[in-house]
């Protein structure tokens, strides 16, 4: 029969162990509202701005060109942005994130990285890949400033013709309970919008002109477009953190149960063989 | 006709109005119902907007603008209401601003500068956008 002490003991633990992840639930849970908050309030944004542009590029000649559509064929290298959380405890989000990584990885060797998030970055450095730049993710809503260093290397290596384009792999979100690690296109921009009819029924202006329009609606949609993943990959993240955490307060507080009910049947198996002894009664 | 103010944050404005002044890159034009299509880029400035008898101001910082059919998008990166700007978070944003540009310009990053500098055109558009707004309404 086990020991009466080291079963209170192990109930203290499984209670600590309960209260720091039901804390820990509660934090991802208020990261989550307002992580939901910000995709659901830009997503009107995005969509408004996609329209405008489909609207513009159909009425723009096909001469137009803008490196955010141009697939400059010079090299084959491929930029691979990675968003990855910067802490652990997210249940299967960061495994997964790994797979998908090396599947890729795989497929496709000739591969530069950026990294954004810490859990990674280690991961990718055990393979002696190139790497361009890493930061860390933080543990806050990424804020729309957080995208200009990462554009500004993406522009760099895409705009000079060393990579002929870039990827990126990120946790979409899909519900609460379901996250995938997903590798998506980033840059060029598709353009399959350029080949729809001229449907020129209705005559618009444009100020100044439409090639800087386009330039500059353009590199809008693409940062938003950048944004968007952040606070999803953040989003995803979040949820994932919340539902493990759930699950584990559930576990603790179910291993909590179990000692208990040992505990007490240690106890009064002590009480009885005590009292017996006091009465008299042979015991063996 | 129907107005929209959206920004990267949220919807700032829905609704019917009657005319529209905005701030594009060429000067301030003014939209009225059965306008010709356009596409424009904005720049800072006041966007005024009348709906019946009573205007409405709001600051904006660069975006677009589109009229279809009658209908108006604009698509701002920062827009403001002049009645709902805090005139003292804006004087102090326009404080913070302003030291971190005089005092680290040599020693910051460039992003940092450039968004320093964003920051403090927010915050004066801000303060201008609620000065000219008190001016109206004391009139």
């Amino acid at each position: 029969m086990a020991n009466i002490h080291i079963l209170k003991r192990r109930i203290n633990a499984a209670k600590n162990v309960s209260k720091t992840t039901r804390a820990m639930q509660m934090i991802a849970a208020s990261k989550l509202k307002k992580a939901q908050n910000a995709v659901l309030s830009s997503r009107p944004y995005v969509n408004k701005i996609s329209e405008v542009i489909d609207n513009l590029i159909e009425k723009t000649d096909k001469k137009y060109t803008n490196p955010y559509l141009d697939n400059k064929s010079g090299a084959d290298k491929t930029l691979l942005l990675i968003l990855s959380p910067d802490k652990g405890l997210c249940g299967g989000l960061i495994t997964n994130l790994v797979r998908e990584f090396t599947k890729y990885q795989k497929e496709t060797p000739e591969t530069s990285y950026v990294i954004l998030g810490k859990k990674l970055e280690g991961q990718v450095l055990h393979f002696e890949n190139e790497i361009i730049a890493s930061f860390p993710f933080g543990t806050t809503l990424p804020s729309f400033s957080a995208i200009y260093p990462l554009i500004k290397i993406i522009e760099e290596n895409y705009n000079s013709g060393k990579v002929k384009n870039v990827k990126i792999l990120t946790t979409e979100f899909e519900s609460l309970f379901r996250q995938v690690p997903k590798v998506t296109n980033l840059l060029p921009l598709s353009k399959s919008t350029l080949d729809t009819e001229d449907n020129t029924d209705d005559f618009y202006l444009f100020e100044p002109n439409k090639k800087e329009l386009l330039d500059s609606l353009l590199k809008h949609y693409f940062e938003m477009s950048l944004y968007q993943k952040l606070i999803e990959a953040y989003l995803s993240e979040q949820a994932s953190r919340m539902i493990s955490m759930q699950n584990a307060t559930t576990n603790a507080n179910d291993i909590i149960d179990d000692l208990q009910l040992e505990y007490n049947k240690t106890r009064q198996a002590k009480i009885t063989s005590e009292l017996l002894d006091m009465t008299g009664v042979p015991g063996e | 006709m129907y107005l929209q103010i959206i920004t990267p944050e949220k919807s700032v404005f829905n609704g019917e109005v009657e005319e529209v002044l905005a701030p594009t890159l060429n000067g301030q034009i003014g939209i009225l119902p059965h306008h010709i299509n356009l596409v424009t880029s904005l720049t800072d400035g006041e966007l005024i907007i009348k709906i019946k008898d009573r205007e409405k101001l709001f600051g904006l910082t660069g975006g677009f603008l589109e009229v279809k059919d009658s209908q108006i998008t604009i698509l701002a990166d920062y827009a403001a209401q002049a009645d709902e700007v805090n005139t003292q978070v804006a004087e102090a944003a326009k404080k913070r601003a302003e030291e971190i540009i005089k005092n680290k310009a040599d020693q910051l990053p460039q992003e940092d500068l450039r968004q320093a500098q964003a920051e403090l055109r927010r915050a004066l558009l801000d303060l201008h956008i609620a000065g000219s707004h008190k001016k109206r309404h004391n009139r």
